[in-house]
């Protein structure tokens, strides 16, 4: 079946469950969806009418981390670097502890009274939530680089379709994406295939590799998200919550 | 990219008088010293004049760190600080300290492995290193700060990330007995003074780049978790301090977590358990300074443990003491280790509540806030034990006036009043009145100033004095002639610890003996504790061992508080650690591929060029009779019981003849003078060291 | 066989398991626990003496598992995969009489490292004896003959620690609790 075919079927499918006025929450349309739906690149979606489908696939699971365990040691982003990428880079590292570790998320703000090691000690590790649809990152991509790792289905970087644009790094609330400057693309955590190095780095069990859930609305945001959504993409936002 | 695995492949100059600051390639000129001191040495040795006197312009100071620095190697966050050193006695020699914390790895990913400053500015600055733009700032108004304003100030110019190593009011005053700190708690002592007399308030570093590692990704990670099987605790003490399900052994080491143990100040509190060592993920949980040095009390206080990038051991105690903010008006939080943590219990003779009581405690609270802000250094312990010392025995109150004796609150000193301290601190930092400034000069000025002969201290196992201003460092109370051959090495206390992490580690003496054999060639390597037995080839084989290895760990950027790695905790290797892990990660980090002989080579080439500039900076070759000296008290026991029975650390001196006797002949150096001969140089590769040297008459 | 096999796996289990909750196991517990899951086919007592067999059996063939013996003629089964054998006999001991489990320490201690042994030792886990259970046992052992060994020594900073005259002179003794319990720290 063709990727447009494919979509007005789930499409059809969807519409016929619920009465047309009824607005969806998040959870009732995965609920609903199932596993069924995929990411579909626009450029695969021929014909201008026809717009593309963002819906992805929950990730299977997630890295969660206990900040009042981390001891500051950066051997997450050493390992999620080196193990990975073959260098030591914690400015690209897909897991984040440098930025918070001295001063706390808040900087330099709240001054010695704060949290980092220069505060009251506690380091707040920044992941990945593997957002739930609407993916931030992946709806900003000009060239839908983002898309669903087959292992994990978590959301990934197509070093492929990659064009350096950093439109994803402008979306993600959480600041999570990194840009690599050796290879002028972005990356972000995969959660290495379902065995993050990260958790397994960890010398003092800060971090866990659990089932995915929905942390999006529960940790507050770095910045209000500068990125674009592409227009077409945009359209596609009406195919299901047009009234 | 990294052009080179490991290095970061610059070296930053800069200079202060000029202002001018440029680039040197680090392979071409320095891969064969690899980093840190290595850098060091050789720039000393190749750019400062004899004669130069530490706060002189033409006096340089090199902050070097080594190609896995800044990797996920196990332990590489040291850097080494080397310059013409303030407090060596009576003239100035080279030697390093070294600071951890985050500064390491920062200067790498900036793209450099080594900073020289050299020559003097002409008002306070501060140097900027981000990535490859450097800059020299003004720093007129951070002059007069302490170290922690100083360095939120900078934060706030180049981002909560960067990396500040700042000196406080100590080393802008000059005095030698101060330090540059960075990432909140970590020092390197002797340094302070140095930068003051540069006018260098700080120095910023914030880099994004990268370290890349040469071999392929996949061994690299085989090899890392190889290294981190292999760790125990702090100091590589390889057996837990009471008995464990899965342990063997037990001792009193500072393996000190176990069920029931918790961080109790951290919210909500966390119990650091069985501590399995094959549970990687839980490597933190084994080590608490501040406990070991504490008391169980510290528990109750401990947040969790800190320390530098890339360790996970976490030496460093984060501790919250609430009584403190209001008794003393100092923050509640406080952290560092092992000397840095108890310098405040140690200026004290006695407690109300004894040495493991609440006292104690703040008064290490409250020496920590002090002298890590002031930036105080206290020569491992030095200071308080001259201070004890000098005060019980009635000197200081012969020597300051009778006024300055009078503003000190003694009542409160000998009550055991941690608040003593804010008078004692905050006067030596500034050099206020007599006694703050003789102390502040380090032991041999000190001692000299006051008329005092340096016998006196010589024959005093108490005030643990070796020789040439500084203390004992892991001498014959711990590894025997073994201890006593690397404390007479170095121009400042040895700061090798090689020896000692494997003769304290816990296991059984005839455990180590068996690993000794296969380290050093037997098992007569080693001794019980306190039941020394005489000299022998392998004990001057474990002593060469200990110091290379020192030096390589200080120019790699491997913590020699925690390595080399030749014991493990594992039952299952015979607790075997792995003598090559240096050369394994060495060769796969630069992908200079090196044997852990050839490795120990490089080792040996920067430590032999150590040797050759403190030969040329003291203008002798009699480096045996007037440089490797052993003081009176190592021969001495308080009880008079003789050398070689049990229960007592005394050396004998027609033994340690023979011990230095072997050392020279280990080195391969002259034993009458015991100097390198011009074939030991030129062997390494230091032709033009022995060329110069002989020049000056300073070949045997 | 099969039944047999079934009883030998569930056998090696009951003991791992109790190991891994730091525990050991003897005969009893174990026949209490196959009886639980229905595996033996008569639960007559007279069926006791043909378990311990089958119990040494399984202990024979699998190479963590080791017997040890207890207080009162009991054995005790554990499993190496979490039970370090140290553990094991210390968990054995404390099983009998507490004179003889610090005794052993002491004089395991003294001639194994050797090192004498902080008296606050045997208030760490597994010995959990409390303060005045430890001065107790130490009135009682300085009045037995076969005790007389067991020494205390006490540092500057007024610590108990204690050795066996048997391996270490009274001297060296004091001298390495000193370093233990002092030395090390002055020696940071």
């Amino acid at each position: 079946m063709s990727p447009e075919n494919e979509k007005h079927e789930i499409l059809e499918r969807t519409r016929n469950y619920v009465d047309g006025n009824h607005l969806f929450s998040r959870r009732e349309f995965l609920l609903i969806s199932g596993v069924m739906v995929v990411a579909v690149s626009s450029l695969e979606a021929r014909g201008a009418k026809e717009t593309p489908l963002i819906i992805m696939d929950q990730a299977k699971g997630l890295v969660i981390a206990d900040p009042t365990k981390c001891v500051g040691c950066r051997r997450c982003e050493l390992a999620c670097t080196e193990f990975n990428d073959g260098k030591a880079s914690p400015t690209i590292a897909r897991i984040k502890v440098r930025r918070n570790l001295n001063f706390g998320p808040k900087g330099l703000d709240t001054g010695q009274r704060g949290q980092g090691n220069w505060g009251n000690g506690l380091v707040i590790q920044d992941l990945c939530k593997q957002c739930p649809h609407p993916v931030p990152c992946a709806n900003a991509c000009p060239n839908d680089a983002i898309v669903v790792s087959p292992t994990t289905r978590a959301r990934v970087v197509d070093p492929n379709k990659c064009t350096g644009s950093k439109m994803c790094l402008r979306a993600c609330p959480w600041e999570m994406l990194s840009f690599d400057t050796d290879t002028n693309k972005a990356t972000k955590c995969f959660l290495c295939d379902g065995n993050p190095k990260c958790v397994e780095a960890c010398p003092s069990e800060a971090l866990s590799y659990v089932a995915w859930r929905d942390l999006t609305d529960k940790a507050p945001p770095r910045v209000i998200p500068t990125a674009v959504v592409p227009p077409e993409k945009a359209q596609t936002c009406n195919d299901c919550h047009k009234k | 990219m990294a052009k080179h695995g490991g290095w970061a492949g610059k070296v930053l100059r800069v200079d202060l008088s000029t202002g001018r600051i440029s680039t040197e390639d680090t392979i071409e000129k320095y891969k064969d010293f690899l980093g840190g001191t290595g850098i060091g040495y050789k720039v000393i040795w190749d750019e400062v004049p004899i004669g130069t006197k530490p706060f002189d312009p033409a006096n340089k100071v090199v902050f070097g760190v080594g190609p896995l620095a800044g990797t996920g190697a196990p332990c590489n966050g040291r850097t080494a600080v080397t310059t013409l050193w303030p407090t060596c006695w009576p003239k100035p020699l080279v030697a390093s300290g070294h600071m951890g914390g985050h500064f390491a790895a920062e200067l790498k990913y900036a793209g450099f492995d080594a900073i020289i400053i050299e020559g003097r500015a002409d008002r306070p600055v501060w140097l900027q290193v981000a990535d490859g733009k450097v800059e020299i700032k003004d720093a007129r108004r951070l002059w007069g700060q302490g170290i922690r304003r100083t360095t939120v100030e900078i934060n706030q110019q180049m981002g909560p990330e960067a990396s500040v190593a700042a000196i406080g009011q100590a080393g802008e005053n000059l005095v030698p007995m101060s330090v540059v700190m960075n990432s909140y708690s970590h020092s390197a002592g002797g340094i302070g003074g140095v930068m003051g007399s540069k006018n260098l308030k700080a120095i910023g570093v914030r880099g994004t780049g990268s370290v890349r590692i040469a071999g392929n990704k996949g061994e690299w990670e085989k090899v890392v978790k190889l290294h981190l099987s292999l760790l125990g605790s702090v100091n590589q003490h390889v057996v837990p301090n009471s008995p464990q399900p899965w342990a063997e052994y037990y001792g009193v080491t500072r393996w000190v977590g176990s069920r029931g143990r918790k961080w109790g100040a951290a919210e909500p509190s966390i119990e650091t358990g069985e501590c399995d060592p094959r549970n990687l993920n839980r490597i933190s949980y084994r080590t608490n300074n501040a406990v070991f040095f504490l008391g169980e009390k510290a528990w109750q206080y401990t947040v969790r443990g800190n320390g530098c990038t890339s360790c996970p051991i976490r030496c460093h105690t984060m501790l919250k003491v609430p009584a403190v903010s209001s008794k003393y008006g100092i923050p509640a939080v406080g952290q560092n280790t092992c000397a840095g943590l108890i310098l405040g219990r140690d200026f004290f003779k006695a407690f109300p509540d004894g040495p493991m009581g609440q006292t104690a405690i703040e008064a290490c609270m409250v020496g920590m806030h002090l002298a890590d802000d002031l930036g105080i250094w206290e020569n491992y312990g030095q200071m308080q034990r001259d201070f004890k010392e000098l005060y019980y025995n009635g000197t200081i109150k012969n020597k300051v006036g009778e006024n300055e004796f009078k503003s000190y609150s003694w009542d409160k000193y000998e009550k055991g009043d941690p608040s003593f301290l804010f008078e004692l601190l905050t006067r030596i930092a500034d050099k206020e009145g007599e006694l703050a400034t003789a102390l502040g000069l380090g032991t041999g000025y000190h001692l000299e100033r006051w008329g005092i002969p340096e016998q006196e201290w010589q024959k005093d196992q108490k005030v643990a004095y070796w020789k040439m201003g500084h203390p004992k460092h892991h001498s014959n109370e711990d590894a025997g002639q073994c201890g006593v051959i690397i404390n007479t090495q170095y121009n400042r206390d040895a700061q090798c610890h090689s020896h000692v992490n494997f003769t304290r580690n816990g296991l059984p003496i005839e455990v180590q003996k068996r690993l000794a054999a296969e380290i050093w060639g037997s098992s007569d390597a080693v001794d019980a504790l306190a039941a020394y037995t005489p000299m022998n080839i392998s004990k001057a084989k474990m002593a060469k061992w200990s110091l290379l290895r020192k030096e390589l760990h200080d120019s790699l950027s491997l913590c020699n508080w925690m390595g080399p790695w030749i014991a493990s905790p594992l039952k299952e290797r015979d607790y075997r650690g792995d003598d090559s892990i240096e050369s394994l990660l060495y060769s796969l980090a630069t992908g200079d591929k090196k044997s852990r002989e050839e490795l120990d080579k490089v080792a040996e080439r920067i430590f032999l060029l150590h040797r050759a500039l403190t030969i040329r900076y003291m203008e002798t070759k009699e480096m045996r009779a007037q440089h490797d000296t052993v003081p009176d008290w190592v021969f001495t026991d308080p009880a008079s019981k003789a050398s070689f029975t049990q229960g007592t650390n005394r050396m004998d001196k027609e033994d340690i003849k023979l011990a230095m006797d072997m050392y020279y002949e280990e080195m391969g150096w002259d034993k009458k003078t015991g100097s390198p001969t011009a074939a030991a140089y030129r062997k390494l590769g230091l032709g033009n060291v022995a060329d110069e040297l002989a020049k000056r008459g300073l070949l045997p | 066989m099969e039944q047999q096999e079934q009883i030998y796996t569930a056998i090696a289990n009951v003991i791992r398991k109790s190991s891994e909750t730091g525990q050991l196991v003897q005969f009893e517990e174990i026949w209490t626990e196959l009886t639980g899951q229905g595996l033996l086919t008569s639960e007559a007592d007279d069926q006791r003496p043909h378990l311990q067999g089958v119990v040494r059996e399984v202990v024979k063939r699998n190479e963590d598992l080791r017997e040890i013996p207890g207080a009162h003629g009991i054995a005790y089964f554990y499993s190496t995969q979490t039970l370090s054998e140290t553990y094991a006999v210390i968990l054995a001991r404390k099983k009998g009489d507490p004179l003889e489990l610090i005794a052993q320490i002491v004089r395991e201690n003294s001639s194994v490292y050797p090192r004498p042994v902080p008296l606050d030792l045997f208030r760490e886990s597994p010995f959990d004896l409390t303060g005045e259970e430890i001065l107790a046992c130490l009135d009682k052992m300085g009045q037995q003959r076969e005790y007389q060994d067991i020494v205390q020594t006490t540092t500057s900073i007024g610590n108990k620690f204690l050795f066996s005259s048997r391996h270490l002179n009274p001297d060296y003794a004091s001298t390495l609790a000193e370093w233990l319990d002092v030395g090390q720290i002055n020696n940071p």
